[in-house]
């Protein structure tokens, strides 16, 4: 790395981002004016309303043969309590009509009133009114703001008559005493003000930044590469002897500077306007954040900041023009803003599995700040994810511009010609997304799958099975070494009968060591173990459905068509990690895609070390007919004692160092493309 | 003394979708000598543009090797950039910046001398005839002052070897003519200068000696007059059809 190279890179960048009109729009003014005008707008919105309903006289009638009777008591309710009847001004405008007066809005509302019978004669009648109980109904139109109001008041003040009313009518027949003497409701709410208005910053604060800094960064990194191949300037700059590392981490830096710059208007805008409430705040707004945490904070959008702009960097590296880049731009967004909104899954804290959530991490640490529940270790933890997933990212984009497909548009990309094994490659993951939506649109809609024999049948021999081999067809791929049919050693299925009745157990014990430094919830770690076994199904069937056929069409698919597709593009650890997650995004319960994706990381280290999927196959049927076993016998895996569980691991552990040991080296493996 | 340009045996392939794969240079070889102007006659999509690209280390040969000064263009490609000026009619400048600015940045990036920026900055706008408009952002230039800054940003970090890629393409006769006096001009200060075109009358004037490439191969390289010689042919137009016509 040159970093006087650099320097003058990113000086330059920055030099042509200052200059640019849209730039400094989206970056600096829009983010520098959202808030105040946001407060202002309250602020006036606020006023207005209050102004508005001191001002307004609803005008209201009265129909029916009660409204005599209504209107006495609206009278007295009103009397009872003066304050309400000076914020309510209301006046009753006699009409032939009041349906039509309320359309044409010369009403706001009216009150209709029925006796006993008539109300009984409805067909539309209330089915908490008892039979013979006269009716009050208030017509008005919810599309009008002032109806609208009128109609909340107007039912407040019919209740507090109902009310007064039924204390009087039970004086009459002799009962003295006053409902309102039993007992007192009250709250007591031991939240300061100031953490109550973190709890509503913290919910969306995240989001509100991701939001600015994707907009004002996408302008920066939109133009940076897209628009600089599309101008042409890209290839004079790798003419220069500028190293494509140094004019990579000069844009990064470039798009994250305008990442935080918005992140520092904001933090001004808050000093400014929340602690120095330059602006009227609404009644009850008072955040009371410390320097250091505000520092703490600030210092955990830096990350974010890097991994925003690393991501639009990839993006705009990614695309060959400028148009193209806009187009990836709006997914991008929408996704990152759902990540921001972490911070609104309720009951998720940042000691949970979604600490390893980038961006989502930031978004629950934010508002466990801002609440004033800061957990450090945890957000030391976010920051170091964070910093990583920028460098990955950062990583990727640099790769991309040394592609010369990418830089330089007239060449095409290779695999699309060639077709057959190069063009499954690329398309293996587009294949996996289709099926996976098909599954999770196929679940959610047609409940005739819901039994487990349907399912089955469906996801597993017509969903996987039947694209696994319209994929071998399509892209004539040769049977044997896509899905890596080949014979093992005798060791090796020694191995695999030893790890079977540990392999679930495993598991379990993994999650239980992982729960020390990341708590998982307990539904969690319950469904790690449980089974979705119907009763009464015989145990041929039990046998067949939940251990053959997944074991033999989930491993064709994922260890042999997904491997196999994936395996020329990633190094295997990613490959094993890749693999496995996909594995247990198809187990659509949430609960079970963590267990399921740690089994499927397994499978995949299995098939990579033997060169086969029947290890994996045979491990995954006997860990499923293992897993029907346990239930069946109320073999309870978590409930094992921590010395249980080592052991368990301990016999797991070695049967995987003995296919390790056994493991085929990739340049013995005899292929035939 | 070694060429300063030395291609052997270099291959581009890649694939289309339209046409399949394409050989767009295939086993070229050349060498460039000290203060030449050599030149690379082809037509469209002769293999000229790629050939150049990998010389200026934008994209990676199939096969085969080339340098620059000495430098590989594969292993180590910075210091073939750091001595090398690339000029083509797809490369753009910065419409943000001004003549002085671009001139300025394409000589720091390139590491000319720290000290001596400003004075060479201030020479190339004044030999190129800028000094009018050297202050002026390039987005608000005509297309001719764009060439000429466009050539000054090329060769401001004083390389010893200057690559112009087809760099008449979309110009009109007098500013074709201002580009071509700026090559004699390179020439006279001793630069090796390797220039493509598929302009007969061009190659003509500039080059001392000419490739005669097509298909992604060299046909005939040599000097004017001795492939007049070898051809029986005066005019190059002729010259260039009678190596194409054979090799059909």
């Amino acid at each position: 790395m040159n970093w006087g190279v650099f320097r003058l890179l990113y000086v330059h960048e920055m030099k042509l981002l200052a200059r640019a009109r849209r730039t400094i729009v989206l970056s600096v003014l829009l983010p520098a004016l959202i808030m105040p005008i946001m407060l202002l707008a309250s602020k006036y919105s606020n006023d207005q309303r209050r102004q508005t309903l001191a001002d307004t006289n609803y005008k209201f009638t009265i129909t029916g043969p009660l409204a005599e009777r209504i209107r006495n008591l609206i009278e007295k309710a009103r009397t009872l309590d003066s304050k309400a009847a000076q914020r309510f001004k209301f006046t009753e405008v006699p009409t032939d009509d009041p349906a039509k007066a309320l359309e044409a809005n010369e009403i706001q509302f009216y009150i209709r009133t029925l006796t006993g019978a008539e109300a009984d004669a409805l067909s539309d009648s209330p089915k908490a009114r008892l039979k013979g109980v006269p009716m009050v109904t208030v017509v008005f139109r919810g599309n009008q703001d002032v109806s609208n109001n009128g109609q909340g008041r107007i039912v407040e003040l019919l209740e507090r008559a109902r009310r007064a009313d039924s204390e009087l009518s039970l004086a009459q027949h002799g009962f003295t005493g006053d409902p309102r003497q039993l007992f007192a409701i009250d709250t007591a709410n031991l939240a300061t003000g100031d953490q109550v208005t973190g709890l509503t910053v913290g919910r969306f604060i995240t989001a509100i930044l991701v939001m600015l800094m994707l907009t004002g960064g996408s302008v920066a990194a939109l133009d940076i590469i897209a628009g600089e191949k599309e101008r042409g300037t890209l290839e004079t700059l790798l003419t220069t002897a500028a190293g494509r590392t140094e004019i990579v981490m000069a844009k990064q830096f470039a798009i994250s500077s305008v990442a935080l710059a918005v992140t520092l208007i904001q933090a001004l805008n808050f000093f400014v306007y929340i602690k120095l409430k330059v602006i009227a705040l609404p009644p009850g707004f008072n955040l009371g954040l410390s320097s250091g945490m505000a520092l703490t904070l600030l210092m955990l959008f830096v990350p974010l900041a890097l991994t925003l702009g690393s991501i639009l960097l990839m993006l705009s590296a990614y695309a060959k023009s400028y148009k193209e880049a806009n187009l990836y731009f709006f997914p991008v967004y929408l996704l990152g803003l759902l990540m921001s909104l972490a911070s609104l899954l309720p009951g998720v804290p940042l000691r949970s599995a979604i600490v390893i959530v980038p961006i989502a991490n930031v978004s629950v640490a934010a508002r466990e700040i801002l609440v004033g529940r800061p957990d450090f270790p945890m957000i030391i933890l976010t920051f170091g994810i964070m910093l990583c997933a920028a460098a990955w990212l950062l990583r990727s984009a640099a790769r991309m511009l040394s592609r010369e497909d990418i830089v330089l548009p007239a060449h095409a990309e290779p695999a699309e010609f060639i077709g057959g094994k190069a063009l499954f490659g690329k398309r293996v993951l587009r294949w996996f997304a289709l099926m996976w939506a098909i599954e999770f649109a196929a679940a959610a809609n047609v409940p005739q799958l819901a039994t487990l024999r349907r399912q089955i049948v469906f996801n597993e021999i017509v969903l996987m099975l039947g694209a696994s081999m319209l994929m071998i067809r399509l892209y004539k791929l040769n049977l044997r070494d896509t899905l890596s049919l080949r014979s093992v050693k005798p060791v090796v299925w020694l191995a695999i009968l030893c790890a079977i009745p540990t392999a679930n157990s495993a598991a379990v014990a993994v999650f239980r060591l992982a729960n020390i430094f990341i708590p998982v919830s307990e539904e969690l770690m319950r469904s790690a173990s449980e089974g979705l076994i119907p009763a009464g199904m015989p145990q041929w069937q039990l046998f067949i459905f939940v251990a053959v056929l997944p074991a033999v069409c989930e491993e064709i698919t994922f260890r042999g068509i997904l491997l196999s597709g994936l395996r020329r593009r990633f190094h295997s650890v990613t490959l094993v990690i890749a693999v496995g997650l996909i594995f247990g995004m198809f187990h659509m319960t949430l609960f079970r895609i963590a267990p399921t994706a740690v089994l499927g990381m397994v499978l995949t280290g299995i098939a990579l070390m033997t060169g086969s999927i029947f290890p994996g196959m045979l491990l995954h049927m006997g860990n499923n007919a293992w897993g029907v076993w346990t239930e069946q016998h109320g073999f309870d895996l978590g409930a094992l004692g921590p010395w249980q569980s080592a052991a368990l691991l301990a016999i797991f552990a070695l049967s995987m160092w003995i296919i390790f040991r056994n493991r085929v080296r990739p340049g013995r493996i005899h292929t035939r493309s | 003394m070694p060429a300063p340009i030395s291609v052997r045996e270099i291959s581009k392939s890649f694939f289309d979708e339209g046409r399949g794969e394409i050989h767009a240079v295939n086993a070229v070889s050349f060498e460039c000598r000290e203060g030449e102007v050599f030149g690379l006659l082809g037509a469209n999509g002769a293999g000229k543009t790629t050939t150049l690209r990998m010389l200026s280390t934008i994209i990676a040969p199939s096969s085969g090797s080339a340098s620059i000064l000495g430098h590989d263009v594969v292993t180590d490609a910075e210091n073939v950039r750091k001595n090398l000026g690339f000029y083509s009619a797809s490369t753009a400048l910065y419409p943000r910046l001004t003549a002085r600015e671009t001139i300025k940045f394409f000589a720091q990036i390139n590491q000319y001398p720290p000290g001596r920026v400003t004075e060479r900055v201030n020479y190339l706008i004044e030999r190129f005839g800028i000094t009018k408009y050297a202050d002026s952002r390039v987005d608000r230039l005509s297309s001719g002052m764009k060439q000429k800054v466009s050539i000054a940003r090329t060769v401001a970090h004083d390389p010893r070897i200057v690559i112009f890629d087809e760099p008449t393409v979309g110009l009109d006769v007098l500013n074709a003519l201002e580009v071509q006096d700026s090559i004699r001009q390179l020439r006279s200060e001793g630069k090796t200068i390797i220039f493509s075109t598929h302009i007969m009358s061009e190659a003509e004037k500039l080059c001392d000696r000419i490739a005669i490439i097509h298909g992604g191969r060299i046909l005939a390289c040599d000097t004017l007059a001795n492939l007049r010689d070898s051809s029986g042919q005066h005019y190059l137009e002729d010259i260039f059809i009678h190596h194409v016509r054979d090799r059909a």
